[in-house]
């Protein structure tokens, strides 16, 4: 069975298109990731997943209910951590993960083996209202809140949006241990980076799917042959970079430029050095690198763009 | 029930959190009490009253002394026609006027039967009719005194003309009035706040995919709300009748019970505000203008309800306040029971029950 | 010269001290990208520096002006941006625009032909009439950019510009960013994305209420011998 069976789900909001012709499955037990940046879509279709919202039309069915007529037991089975913080900021953080636990008729006690790594961090300020946490404290107690009921999935709305990335990892490990519970995770980010640490991605753009695949498969499926170099003049060069035509896609990537080639690579890359030496332009280490999954997301945004 | 229990806690912690919304919500019916109480009974000491005596005869005489002696007016003009009672009114600052007729003793004795006109300068409304009900009741006395002493067998009547203002409203007026709109302050302004804030912050999407029954939810949110208004309502009376006398005749426990079904109806009417609204603020406006506003202006608190044109008379019937208030007065002021209350209270418990049935079906449905 | 000295700055709220004697200087013109864990203090330092907080001890001069004494003429010479808040969505383009222009007392005529100019460059001349919440993120980014631009503020301080854009305008934001600093504006900038650190012209690490580290991003690098910015961040926070 799967987790989660999307069909043709379409979403709006007066005339707003908010998801067009979303369709997707999640296994049981998977770790599947909607990526793409803000006003994709990704909230909608986690409001109608969480069955806080009805689509306009399509099919769902979450842990095989229908999402219409079983909501209130696909209700108890699922955990819901919104994208914006939506616990109580004046009550502690032990009065708020007590009142989610009555809520869902659990205790603490029943699932403290569940959340002991999140609990462990956030027991040091128990009696300190949920308001005063720091970004990534607030996030542990709202997914701690979320688990408290042994859901069997559990949906992740931009958990790591603000967060900074040695939280975001620390997150991201956290979701790992939660996946090897037998738990279904449905997590959506804007960070590209992330991507990696899911089974599979699903990239989306304005409402609409780019790309279901494993993120290994998504890196193995660019078209362009990628090489990287290093140059402290990276904005003077991406101003005289127009002047460059060459059949290729280029953009900054800190202070390293990288450069997509579509044709044959060698030609291209003699041509391109050429270039950069007409130019004046100092630079080293230009290599041929494995794309990322920002890479990726970029060539498949032109290539929808130029479509 | 032990979900109930859990909000109910969790909404208690809200409130005693916030130091600034409870002292206010504390404070605020004793403030209005004190506010409305004093200022009203100063401004009824020494009204100054202006008498046209068109007999002057003994028992004239006798009404001006008792009129003074009643420590309500002060008699400041004894103008000589009903022109200069204008011009007493205009320029004197005169609250009130009585015009005794001519041959008053004579009227009194052989035709046991006088005509005494009263004219107030209802510019304040309320004053114009606290006034009005205190010379009445001098007047009355005054006749059961000249009955007393004379030695017919037939009492006399006073017929008694009123100009503007024909309602007959009690000095007492203000407490239930009060009391009504403390009731809507806290019970229905607060629980409509309080379910909005969840809406805003989130927070209530997190309790709806819960398990827990909408009811509960709901519940546990109004209900520290209606006991925070109960205690208000409490504080109200407890000044009413130590420091202004206040008169319960009827049965207190009958009172307290009125209370809490009109508590009930307020919270559905908060209840059903916030179905309809998205954020606080929202539901502020919402609940100032479509039932505080109503409640001051349209349950006969501060203005007679049948004085109205028709349209508003009827569109009083659909506010809570306006039973409420008949109810409570008549439980204070008459001393009425069950028997005669029992409609009013069916109909305040009707429309709580209709609009908690509409606002759970509109808070569960999914927009 | 300097457009930002800071000097010992200092913020206690109660016992905790949220901003522990911070010193630094951004030159005029520079981009300066100002990284930290959440709840490093960096909001607060923010805070201090727009104006909008006065710091328990230490001074700062920020454009030219003391921030204990001239708070107001400071106000003035800044911009600022924010992910969370920048632009009224139920107003038009041209509308907030005007609004934020206003505020910064631009005479009319000068601000509309401000306004006129910004779109033209942002090539938005066509959506001035446009409400702000029917325009897409991405180009709502820009235009927020735009306005705080609008009083031709010496500094501008943007707070997480790009969080939650998609890769591409990411870019582009920073081309903006990057041509609006060598027209001599300064840039002080906070991102939780470390490729765009890189960008900047010196970075700057808080922890713990105290800035750590100061420099380009290479001496950052060298410094701590690893490849990227994103290694010096989690090497440095985790140790």
């Amino acid at each position: 069975m799967q987790a989660i069976e999307i069909k043709q789900l379409n979403k709006s909001y007066r005339a707003i298109k908010a998801i067009e012709n979303i369709s997707f499955s999640v296994a049981e037990g998977e770790l599947f990731g909607l990526v793409g940046p803000d006003g994709a879509g990704k909230s909608t279709i986690f409001n109608i997943l969480a069955t806080l919202l009805k689509p306009d039309a399509g099919e769902v069915s979450v842990l095989g209910l229908d999402l219409i007529k079983d909501y209130l037991k696909i209700r108890r089975k699922i955990g819901y951590l919104p994208g914006i913080f939506s616990l109580y900021p004046d009550l502690t953080v032990e009065e708020n993960l007590r009142f989610f636990a009555v809520m869902y008729k659990s205790s603490i006690k029943e699932n403290m083996k569940l959340i002991r790594p999140l609990w462990d961090q956030l027991s040091a300020f128990k009696k300190r209202p949920a308001g005063k946490l720091s970004g990534g404290m607030k996030q542990k107690l709202a997914l701690c809140c979320a688990l408290i009921h042994k859901p069997e999935l559990l949906f992740l709305d931009e958990p790591t949006t603000g967060v900074d990335p040695v939280s975001r990892k620390e997150f991201w490990d956290i979701l790992n241990s939660i996946q090897t519970q037998n738990i279904t995770v449905l997590v959506s980010t804007p960070y590209m980076d992330e991507a990696s640490r899911c089974n599979r991605i699903a990239l989306i753009q304005n409402g609409g799917i780019i790309k279901i695949e494993t993120p290994q498969q998504i890196v193995l499926d660019f078209e362009g042959e990628l090489f990287s170099m290093e140059t402290s003049e990276i904005f003077h060069l991406l101003a005289i970079m127009e002047k460059c035509r060459l059949n290729c896609n280029y953009y900054p990537y800190g202070n390293h430029l990288h450069i997509a080639f579509y044709g044959n690579k060698a030609e291209l890359l003699t041509e391109f050095i050429q270039f950069l030496d007409e130019q004046h332009i100092i630079y080293k280490n230009l290599e041929a690198i494995n794309p990322s999954i920002e890479d990726c997301f970029i060539e498949l945004i032109n290539k929808k763009a130029h479509a | 029930m032990k979900e109930l229990m859990t909000i109910l806690r969790k909404e208690f912690i809200h409130i005693l959190r916030d130091k600034v919304s409870l002292f206010l919500v504390l404070a605020i019916p004793i403030m209005l009490t004190l506010l409305f109480g004093f200022t009203i009974s100063t401004e009824l000491r020494n009204a100054k009253i202006s008498v046209l005596d068109l007999s002057k005869d003994s028992q004239s005489i006798k009404l001006i002394e008792k009129i003074t002696s009643s420590g309500y007016f002060q008699v400041i003009s004894l103008p000589e026609s009903e022109a200069a009672i204008d011009f007493d009114f205009k320029n004197k600052n005169v609250k009130i006027a009585i015009i005794i007729p001519t041959q008053f003793e004579a009227s009194l004795t052989k035709e046991k039967n006088a005509d005494i006109q009263i004219i107030n300068d209802v510019s304040d409304l309320n004053v114009a009719s606290i006034l009005n009900n205190y010379m009445q009741a001098v007047l009355y006395d005054f006749i059961a005194d000249f009955n007393e002493n004379s030695s017919s067998d037939a009492p006399v009547e006073i017929a008694t003309k009123m100009q503007y203002n024909p309602e007959m409203n009690s000095v007492y007026m203000f407490v239930p009035g009060i009391i009504t709109l403390i009731m809507i302050i806290v019970t229905a302004l607060m629980s409509s706040i309080t379910l909005s804030r969840e809406v805003e912050t989130g927070s209530m999407r997190m309790l709806l995919i819960t398990p827990v029954k909408k009811i509960y939810v709901v519940f546990g949110k109004v209900i520290p709300y209606m006991i925070l208004s109960f205690i208000s309502t409490i504080i109200i009376l407890v000044i009413s009748v130590l420091v202004f006398k206040m008169p319960i005749k009827g049965s207190l426990f009958l009172l307290l019970f009125l209370c809490i079904v009109f508590m009930f109806t307020a919270a559905s009417f908060g209840l059903m505000i916030s179905a309809l609204v998205k954020t606080q603020l929202e539901a502020m406006m919402v609940t100032m203008m479509g039932l505080f506003l109503p409640t001051v202006l349209l349950s006969g608190f501060l203005f007679p309800l049948d004085n109205m044109p028709y349209f508003f008379q009827l569109l009083a019937d659909i506010f809570p306040a306006k039973w409420f208030i008949i109810a409570i007065k008549d439980v204070m002021i008459k001393g009425s029971g069950f028997a005669e209350l029992w409609l009013y209270m069916l109909i305040l418990l009707g429309m709580a029950i209709v609009l908690v049935t509409i606002s759970l079906t509109r808070i569960d449905k999914r927009r | 010269m300097h457009s930002i000295e800071v000097e010992n700055l200092t913020k206690k709220f109660g016992h905790f001290t949220a901003v522990d004697h911070i010193t630094f200087q951004v030159r005029k013109g520079e981009i300066f990208g100002f990284l930290g864990a959440n709840g490093a203090g960096k909001t607060t330092a923010m805070k201090m520096m727009c104006g909008l907080l006065q710091p328990t001890s230490g001074k700062a001069t920020i454009a030219g002006y003391s921030l204990k004494s001239e708070a107001k003429l400071i106000k003035r010479n800044i911009g600022y941006m924010s992910q969370r808040f920048s632009l009224y969505n139920d107003l038009t383009v041209y509308e907030n625009m005007q609004l934020f222009g206003t505020v910064y007392g631009i005479p009319r005529k000068e601000l509309n032909t401000r306004i006129f100019n910004s779109l033209e460059e942002l090539q938005m001349t066509e959506k001035a009439k446009t409400l702000v919440n029917a325009i897409p993120l991405g180009w709502k980014q820009r235009l927020a950019f735009a306005t705080a631009m609008l009083h031709r503020p010496q500094i501008v301080f943007l707070d997480e510009p790009t969080s939650g854009v998609d890769p591409i305008v990411r870019r582009e934001f920073w081309n903006l960013i990057y041509r609006t600093a060598s027209q001599g504006v300064t840039i002080f900038v906070t991102t939780h994305y470390m490729d765009e650190a890189e960008y900047c012209n010196r970075i700057s690490i808080m922890s713990e209420g105290e800035l750590k580290l100061v420099g380009t991003p290479q001496e950052l690098k060298d410094k701590m011998q690893v490849d990227s910015i994103a290694d010096v961040f989690v090497k440095f926070v985790n140790r």
